[in-house]
Formats: C-alpha cells, structure tokens, sequence
C-alpha cells in the first residue's frame, strides 16, 4: 500500500512545489500567455485503477493547494476536479487491446510507450487547460483569448511534461 | 430509491464532479473579485431578461381584459366622433346646422360649447346569433345594468346590426336587421334620398330597399348609409351598396325597388356596439306631446 501511495505523496508536494513557487513566478515575470500548468501531472499519473470518484476529489485537493500560491480560490480546484474526471474517460478511450492487465500501475511512457503516453497526456493537458482558462476568464465573451491561452499554454506545458518524463521516468 | 442510490454509485465520479465543481464555483465567485464581478453582472442581465419574459406572459394572459377596456375607449370616441361632423351654430335667432369641417372657427370656445353629444356608444358582444330563421334575433352580454334600453340601436364599424328589443339586468335580445319587422331609415350617400330597408328572408347579406323616388338617378355600387332619421343609429351609419338595378316597385309605382348587399356580414358578426341616444327621453316625450295634441 504505502508503496503505492508514497510516489504519489511526494510526486504531489514536488509539483505542487514546482508549480507554486517557480512556474508561476516565472509566468507572472514573462507575460500572461506564458503558462505550463504541470501539477496536473499528478492526476494523470494517479494509478490507473483508481476510481474516478477518487481522481475527482484528489484533483480538486491539488488544485486547491494550487490555488494558495495563486491567490485565486477555486479556479485551480475546479480544473483539478475536471481533469480527475476527464483523465477517467480518456483513459478508457485509450485503452490497449485486452484492457488494463493491472502490471501497469500507473500510466506513464515507461509501459504504455511514448506514443500512446503523448496522445493521453496531449487531450488530457489541452482539456485541462481549457478548462482552467474558462473558469479563469469566466466568460465565453473571451473564447478567443482562452483558445489562444489554451494552444500556447499546452505547448508549453507538453514540453515540460516530456522533460519531467526523461527526468524521472515514474513507474509508479 | 434503491436505484436511485445504484445511479448515484454507478456514476460516482460524475456525481462528485458535479458536487465539487458546484463547490468550486461557489468559492470561485465568493473569493474572486474579477469572477464575481462578471458573475453579479450576467445575473444583473438574466434577472432582467427573466423580469422582461415574466411581463410579456402577463401582458399575454391579460389581452382579452386589454382588448375590453380598447373596446369601450372605442365606444367613447365613436361617441366623440357622432358629434363631431356636425355642429350647431347659433345665427341671428336660429341655428343653423353646420359640418365641422367647414367651419373655420371650428376651435373657438364659443363652438364647443355648443358641440353637446347627441350619441353614446356601449361596446358589448354578440353570444347569441342567427341568420336561418325568417326572423333572427342575436342575444349581447349587456343588459339593463350597463344602460341598454329597448329600441336602441346596434352597429359595428362596419355596418348596422340590430335593435334592441328585449332587456334584463345582464344581457338583452337584439331583433337583427334580418328580421321582417325591422324597418330601417337610410338614405343614398351621394343623393340625399331617403328609403327604408327590410329583408325578406332568403340571403342573409341581402336586403331591399324600398321607397326611394323614381326620379333620382340609382346605380349599382351607390353607397347606401343611415339617414339619422331613426334616432336608433346616428347619421351616417354605412350600410351596404346598391346590388342590383333598380326597378319600379310593382305596389308603388312611383318608387324604386333594389337589392343592397349589406357591408356587415351578418354571420361573423362578434363585437358590436349599442348606440345610445342620449336625447331619447326627450324626444320621447316630445313626440308624446304631439300625439296627445
């Protein structure tokens, strides 16, 4: 159990770290455009057989955290929650021929390869992210902005989870 | 319930993201200056647009009492406009009859003093009618209780109707102008000259005209209104046009005899108004004076 558990604890205060205190530091020195959004990284690197009930609220748990260096209360915590959700569906989408064996504990590109790790991560970061922008913006009236956000933002971030990938290779 | 429950587990997930989400929406506003500002100001324009909905279904609902109250300021004004053609104008020691258009102090004080209503009208509507029997009668939703009378008469902005024969507190009975005893009074527009109008059964948009002199010149399409002669409908009145050529009545030989296609079809007539004399009384008991002489 706690071997499970503890890749994730400290996967979640690390990037809750990364995220908080030199993400948006340098995000807010470059401009508003400027955003890699990776503690939703945790979410997707959750075990692949945990409930989406459970995803959901761990989601919104990051996001929360998130949300204190933000200074913006619920925004982070609703596209967390979203993405806990989302990342159940998408895995389901993807899933390989004679379905999740339970080897694999987690989805990451060590056991499911790089190809099938970057279309997840891909849909799963830009669903993130747009979600995160609509809330951010609060409005529709902005939709250009938020997909203009959501296209930088994803490139970004993408680039940053490759890195975090080659850097850690997480296997559980 | 149980399966209820069996939904809510099924779909845990999407129930707790629906729960969180709401949660996080509340906080979002509550916490977020610029969120809510947008959000107090969407709600700001949805109140108002539901405020705006809620008026237009209340102004629907409330028509048919907007179109009562319409009809009766309807009646007021036709009441002002059988007034205002003609006037009486005092000159040296008589009056002398006069149409308003042709006056050219038709705004003095003098004028309007002398201007007096001689017609009221009373919005009602028809909830009885027929037009198959060889005497037909409509029934009004007015009666003695909103001033009818007996003998009053009942026209439309289109044509004559009726008169008023019979009056209970809330409704009364109307002899319809197809009806054999009613004689109406009308004259050619263009020509002054006077007849009187029956129906003889058969085509209830047609009726006779009687008694017009041989010598004046008739022809098919002449206008055909109410003389005033009645004191049952003002002057003016329209009634229908000459239908058919006229011909030397065969009782009267000095007299034409024509078809007039009445201009009120009298099977989709709904709402009417009575017309009330407001000299009535008085002419009454004028009249009375010269029988008894």
């Amino acid at each position: 159990m706690n071997k499970s558990v503890l890749p994730s604890v400290w996967r979640f205060l690390g990037l809750v770290a990364v995220q908080g205190l030199l993400l948006h530091q340098v995000g807010s020195a470059i401009n508003e455009y400027f955003n890699v959004l990776l503690y939703p990284l945790f979410i997707l690197l959750l075990p692949v057989q945990i409930s989406s009930t459970v995803a959901v609220l761990l989601g919104a748990t990051i996001g929360m955290a998130v949300d204190m260096f933000y200074a913006s209360p619920g925004v982070h915590a609703s596209a967390g929650a979203f993405s806990g959700f989302a990342r159940s569906i998408i895995l389901a989408g993807f899933k390989p021929k004679g379905g999740y064996t339970g080897k694999e504990p987690i989805p990451s590109p060590v056991y499911f390869g790089w190809p099938w790790f970057l279309q997840v991560a891909g849909i799963y970061f830009a669903a993130h992210l747009f979600w995160y922008f609509s809330v951010n913006a609060f409005s529709f009236v902005y939709f250009t902005t938020i997909t203009a956000k959501t296209l930088v933002g994803w490139s970004l971030t993408m680039i940053f989870v490759v890195l975090y990938c080659i850097l850690f290779n997480p296997k559980n | 319930m149980g399966q209820l429950l069996q939904l809510i587990i099924r779909n845990g997930g999407f129930f707790t993201l629906l729960l969180v989400e709401a949660f996080c929406f509340y906080v979002t506003v509550q916490y977020n200056t610029k969120q809510n500002a947008i959000f107090t100001h969407t709600m700001g324009l949805a109140s108002g647009n539901m405020l705006e909905r809620r008026q237009k279904w209340v102004d629907y609902f409330s028509l048919e009492e907007r179109a009562d109250s319409l009809k009766s300021a309807n009646g007021a004004l036709l009441s002002e406009l059988a007034i205002a053609h003609v006037v009486q104008v005092p000159y040296r020691d008589t009056f002398l009859t006069v149409r308003l258009d042709t006056l050219h102090f038709g705004d003095s004080i003098a004028v309007r003093k002398i201007a007096r209503p001689q017609y009221h009208f009373i919005a009602a509507k028809i909830i009885g009618n027929t037009i198959n029997s060889a005497n037909n009668w409509l029934y009004l939703n007015r009666g003695k209780n909103d001033g009818l009378r007996p003998d009053m008469g009942v026209v439309t902005g289109k044509g004559i109707v009726g008169i008023v024969r019979h009056v209970d507190p809330n409704f009364s009975a109307v002899m319809s102008v197809l009806h054999r005893e009613a004689r109406i009074s009308v004259t050619l527009k263009n020509q002054k000259a006077l007849g009187s109008l029956v129906w003889e059964g058969g085509d209830p948009s047609l009726m006779t005209l009687r008694y017009v002199p041989r010598h004046f010149d008739v022809k098919v399409g002449d206008e055909i209104v109410t003389s005033g002669y009645s004191e049952l409908f003002p002057r003016g009145v329209p009634v229908g046009k000459v239908a058919s050529q006229p011909e030397p009545d065969k009782e009267n030989q000095y007299f034409w005899i024509m078809q007039i296609r009445l201009s009120q079809d009298m099977s989709s007539v709904n709402d009417v108004y009575v017309v009330d004399n407001i000299f009535q009384t008085e002419l009454d008991s004028l009249k009375q004076k010269v029988k008894d002489e």
